[in-house]
């Protein structure tokens, strides 16, 4: 079967700007793909691009075996990062709308809403106002009026902007029962923490270039193993005897201990053996692998310091605009 | 095609459950009811009659007998009436019976009768001096004007065969209405003095010269009906007025509602299930019903009121017909520029520098309506009903005239309308589907173009 969505080579830019530039990714039917990356690093454009709402200067794309989404506009879900409802439409009544233009039958439409605002929390809600609801409730709104048609294609633009960790948690679990009901899954987002929980395959995405695309199994697999949390038992031992270490290249330390980076040869099994022997232990432990951590190694080509790396953490993270739920 | 109607429909009616679409609904009859009603309270004259001194150099010494009875108020009374009756004999038998009815509004709506005092000055007064007499202030009785009957003024000069008349000299800041008073009051006393100078009789010389002024009939073939001068010369402007009218209550709908769409960041949820072209018909054939139902509900309304008057027969239907055509075609056209300039913008204060160019040019024909209906088919208004996108305007007004355009100019018309209808809304679609998502600066023509090139 083809995939959900191909791009070969796309390429966009914006006067002399380039947004997007040699972009290739395809996605399989039924995948959980995280688009992530910093903002303004294209994930938006490449989205809009996907759903033919802006189009690439060079370069091609298919969504579901279609060369432009409009042929496949009924079989899409989207959530655009730019969104909104009709403020004097009744909830009932634009949900009812949004599923009829998507080629939803009338009766149908009328079955499937007040069911679909049960599931998001808001069950009765159909007959008040856009007006009169909060931003939370209109975001659960706009995520229902992305699978009313229960489309093979779900596309999310940055869905967890501006919710509180409650609803982040909600719609996490709402994304994880729309993938379970068969459909294929992109979202982006520049959070990483809110991709690791439920992705099965990552993009990275840095200046509008692909600086990544794995599975997070694999990611793991390649990037767990090389870091090392080491607590001493005696809080102020000397680390030399670790810095000396054959495939140690950095040690930080932090709070009670150490976060130890390893060389990407080393293996880690070895030097967690030598480190015990070296410093009585009161813990030591692979670190959990943390996409921040993925990405800012793949884009400064290090460890992950310096001031470039800092700055790149703090549009990473954005707590301010972005609740996470850890 | 289902999907553009689902969004024309939504869109009628979002607009006719708007409270905004009501008033505005209601804002062309209660504008025509003031015109009608409120406007002629408020020119109605004055509420003091004019109070002032005339002052009157008679040499001939024949003149001013008469002047004291025709300077009189019963005079002023008088022709006052007679004027009215004058004007009524060319109004439709409708309005003349209405009027006739109400004799004593006709008389409150000139306003009160002048009170003119006539001062007699001696035959041979100095003119210089009599006139310094204008500048004087007086507080009791205003010194408003000096008239010096010519020696000639009652019997020619020996070997003339015309009458002199008089000379007037007026004091600063005099009402307008004055000269015709003193123009009327002196006219009828040198002419009666006239008469009677010649050993005339008055009776004789009035029954003269009255002639009625016979009833016109228009000849059609179907039927023979009262000839409707004023009735005919409002048409035009009614016509012209219910094609505005009718799209601007759409096309403002259209701007607001598209405006308000993208500032609510709807647009782009839109866009995911309909594609720009879509959604731009699917808004333009919405309004369109919207613009469409008010049209019929004024046409409707003026059928009613002329059938209650009888005046039915006046109204040529196939005149309908050409409304409902041109009104399509001037809207399409105005509907897409305004759907374009709603696209391009982030709010309302953004779109009103766009707008006043398009709203000037679509009050030209409004302002050249005049000129087109004095001459129908004069090369003005020949090259007005041919210029897009004003021709649809001018051609509306040119045939509810009383002597229509040959029938090839209105074709012509009509594929240039069609023309322009077809080329704006390809311009237009390429700015909205540029100009749906994009936010931040206020564009101006120039991008706008731009936006045009790029699509």
């Amino acid at each position: 079967m083809e995939p959900a969505v191909m791009l070969r080579a796309v390429r966009k830019t914006f006067g002399k700007t380039t947004a997007v530039e040699s972009m290739t990714l395809e996605i399989p039917r039924g995948g959980l793909y995280g688009f992530i990356g910093p903002s303004g690093a294209g994930k938006t454009t490449c989205i809009r691009m996907i759903m033919s709402i802006l189009f690439p200067d060079s370069g091609t794309l298919s969504v579901l075996g279609h060369a432009s989404a409009l042929e496949a506009k009924d079989r899409i879900g989207y959530l655009p990062e730019e969104r909104g409802v009709y403020r004097k439409m009744k909830v009932g009544a634009f949900l009812t709308y949004m599923a009829r233009l998507k080629g939803v039958s009338a009766a149908d439409a009328e079955t499937r809403v007040p069911g679909l605002l049960e599931a998001v929390g808001l069950p009765g809600t159909a007959t008040k106002r856009c007006d009169d609801m909060s931003k939370g409730m209109l975001q659960r709104v706009q995520f229902v009026a992305a699978i009313v048609h229960q489309p093979e294609l779900i596309i999310l633009d940055e869905p967890f902007t501006g919710l509180d960790p409650l609803s982040v948690r909600l719609l996490r679990e709402l994304i994880v029962a729309e993938h379970r009901r068969g459909a294929t899954i992109l979202f982006s987002t520049h959070v990483m923490s809110n991709a690791e929980e439920i992705c099965e395959h990552i993009v990275m995405i840095h200046q509008g270039r692909k600086v990544l695309d794995e599975p997070m199994a694999g990611l793991r697999r390649q990037f767990d193993a090389h870091t090392i949390l080491f607590e001493p038992l005696v809080l102020d031992a000397d680390p030399a005897p670790i810095r000396a270490l054959g495939g140690v290249e950095h040690v930080e330390k932090t709070g009670d201990g150490y976060r130890i980076a390893l060389s990407p040869a080393a293996d880690p099994a070895s030097v967690m053996r030598a480190i015990v022997a070296a410093i009585p232990p009161a813990r030591i432990e692979l670190a959990r692998l943390r996409l921040e951590d993925v990405f800012i190694r793949i884009v400064t080509g290090g460890g992950g310091t310096g001031t470039a790396a800092h700055a790149l953490r703090a549009g990473l993270r954005m707590p301010d605009t972005e609740g996470t739920l850890v | 095609m289902r999907k553009v109607g689902l969004i024309a429909s939504r869109e009628f009616v979002a607009a006719i459950t708007n409270k905004g679409f009501v008033i505005g609904l209601l804002l062309m009859p209660v504008m025509i009811a003031m015109i009608a009603i409120a406007v002629p309270r408020m020119m109605r004259g004055r509420t003091t009659p004019l109070r002032g001194q005339i002052a009157v150099i008679d040499v001939t010494g024949l003149v001013l007998a008469d002047l004291r009875t025709s300077m009189t108020p019963e005079a002023f009374a008088r022709r006052r009436v007679e004027n009215t009756n004058r004007a009524l004999a060319a109004a439709p038998p409708a309005v003349r019976d209405a009027a006739a009815s109400r004799g004593e509004a006709v008389e409150r709506t000139a306003g009160p009768l002048p009170e003119l005092r006539l001062v007699e000055r001696p035959a041979h007064a100095d003119v210089q001096h009599e006139k310094a007499w204008l500048t004087e202030e007086d507080a009791a009785a205003r010194h408003m004007a000096l008239v010096v009957v010519h020696p000639d003024a009652v019997v020619p000069a020996a070997g003339a065969t015309t009458y002199g008349a008089y000379d007037l000299y007026v004091a600063s800041n005099l009402e307008d209405q004055v000269e015709d008073l003193v123009f009327d009051s002196v006219r009828e006393a040198l002419v009666t003095a006239r008469i009677r100078a010649r050993h005339l009789d008055r009776g004789e010389v009035d029954s003269l010269m009255r002639v009625a002024r016979g009833p016109s009939v228009t000849v059609t073939k179907e039927n023979e009906r009262p000839t409707n001068r004023n009735f005919n010369r409002v048409l035009p402007f009614a016509f012209a007025g219910l094609l505005l009218f009718a799209i601007l209550i759409g096309g403002q709908t259209l701007l607001t509602q598209t405006v308000e769409e993208k500032s609510s960041r709807v647009i782009e949820v839109l866009l995911s299930a309909v594609s720009p072209i879509e959604l731009m018909a699917g808004k333009i054939l919405g309004q369109m019903a919207v613009s469409g139902l008010v049209l019929s509900l004024y046409v409707g309304m003026g059928l009613a009121l002329l059938t209650s008057f009888a005046l039915l027969g006046l109204v040529d239907l196939s005149l309908l017909v050409y409304l409902v055509l041109f009104f399509l075609i001037a809207y399409l056209v105005y509907a897409a520029i305004f759907g374009a300039i709603g696209a391009a913008v982030n709010e309302m204060r953004e779109a009103q520098a766009l707008m006043t160019p398009v709203m000037l040019v679509l009050m030209t024909p409004w302002l050249f309506a005049s000129a087109i209906v004095a001459d129908p088919n004069g090369t003005f208004s020949t090259a007005l009903s041919l210029i897009p996108p004003v021709n649809t305007f001018a051609m509306m007004v040119r045939l509810s005239t009383t002597t229509p355009p040959p029938s090839w100019q209105v074709g012509l018309s009509v594929v240039i309308g069609i023309a322009s209808a077809y080329v704006t809304i390809w311009f237009a679609a390429k700015i909205f589907k540029v100009g749906l998502l994009m936010h931040g600066k206020a564009p101006d023509f120039a991008t706008l173009i731009r936006w045009a090139k790029a699509a």
